[in-house]
């Protein structure tokens, strides 16, 4: 609970006060956090295609959206991450549970694992990679940094950082 | 009646209010009936219309309308779970409903055959979803929008058929910055 703790204190701190997510086990504790918190909205969405879309409208709505999802999300959402955040320079923070990374215990995940960067990369989208509790306090600057160039960006926590939390 | 002519009778009331259009034709045909900041033009990403407009209304106290197609509410279906369960009161879904992909040269959707989007969203969790005409669909959207207390979902069933018109000539960044500026809150722009 720490960890997530944390990370969402980082998140707020950064600007982000709209928050979706697409649930993975890993981030758990985070919406239980979320659900819980009168400051900011809210909710579980079925899909991130869609998601990225509502983050859309809540950024014209003068929000810092933030979308929480599993890698395999970011497979769902190229398109809309592409022609629609990128188009219109929208800021949005991804927060990403990155399975198939060292400590996960579903194999199938390693697919997505392994090309997750190259497709973040190749989209151009900057990553803050969470492989411990020090680059915690990146959070903060890295959401903010999603206002200033107005386009968004990518914070990957890694299986081992939050397996324990 | 098709969209143009839809789109042409339902101005009075888009505006004083948000709309986020769907992309391609529908954008097209409503920028060059009458082309207003306070309207959100989509460039991209297909079937995405009812989930700006939701991610507005969440965040502003206006009226929000975002005007949908059969096609695009088909691509993105689940959005009719989360309006369902989550649209606020000032949100409104105007789903335009031909039976046909509109902008890819009117092939029939699956609203021609067996699939009722009425049944649809109600199952999805939408109340107060209406099911109208191509007439009737101005005073729908009226009660729609003097109703504070409710968020409405309405189909209007129309002719399929585009009018001829040209791609929308201004960039995102001016669709988007406009589209803020009208919203008020910022400061950079002002
Ligand atoms: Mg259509």
């Amino acid at each position: 609970m720490r960890i997530s703790k944390t990370i969402i204190s980082y998140l707020k701190k950064g600007g982000a006060d709209f928050f979706l997510s697409v649930p993975c086990k890993l981030l758990a504790n985070m919406i239980a956090i979320l659900e819980n918190d009168k400051d900011v909205f809210y909710s579980a969405i079925p899909r991130e295609e869609e998601g990225m879309g509502i983050c859309a409208g809540a950024y014209l709505g003068n929000k810092l959206p933030c979308i929480m999802m599993q890698n395999s999300g970011i497979g769902n959402a190229v398109n809309s991450i592409v022609s629609l955040l990128q188009l219109y320079q929208m800021p949005v923070v991804f927060l990403i549970s990155y399975r198939g990374t060292p400590g996960e215990l579903v194999g199938a995940q390693a697919g997505m694992a392994k090309v997750t960067k190259e497709i973040l990369q190749t989209l151009r989208i900057p990553m803050l990679h969470c492989s411990s509790e020090k680059d915690l306090d990146k959070i903060s600057t890295f959401t903010a940094y999603a206002k200033v160039i107005e386009n968004p960006v990518a914070i990957l926590c890694d299986f081992n950082l939050m397996k324990e939390d | 009646m098709n969209r143009f002519e839809l789109l042409k009778s339902l101005q009075p009331m888009l505006q004083d209010n948000l709309i986020v259009c769907n992309i391609g034709i529908p954008s097209q045909e409503l920028y060059h009936i009458n082309d207003q900041p306070n309207y959100f033009y989509m460039l991209g990403s297909m079937g995405l219309a009812s989930s700006i407009g939701l991610g507005l209304s969440l965040s502003v106290d206006k009226n929000v309308i975002s005007i949908d197609g059969d096609g695009s509410v088909l691509m993105n279906m689940n959005t009719l779970a989360t309006v369902g369960n989550r649209a606020p009161n000032n949100y409104t879904l105007l789903i335009i409903d031909n039976s046909s992909y509109g902008s890819t040269g009117d092939q029939k959707t699956f609203t021609d055959e067996k699939t009722n989007l009425k049944e649809v969203a109600i199952g999805a969790g939408c109340r107060n979803v209406i099911e109208c005409n191509g007439s009737d669909t101005p005073s729908n959207l009226e009660k729609a929008l003097g109703d504070k207390n409710n968020s409405y979902v309405i189909i209007s069933k129309i002719n399929s058929g585009n009018v001829a018109v040209k791609p929308i000539p201004i960039n995102p960044i001016t669709i988007r910055d406009r589209f803020r500026k009208i919203i008020g809150k910022v400061d950079y722009l002002k």
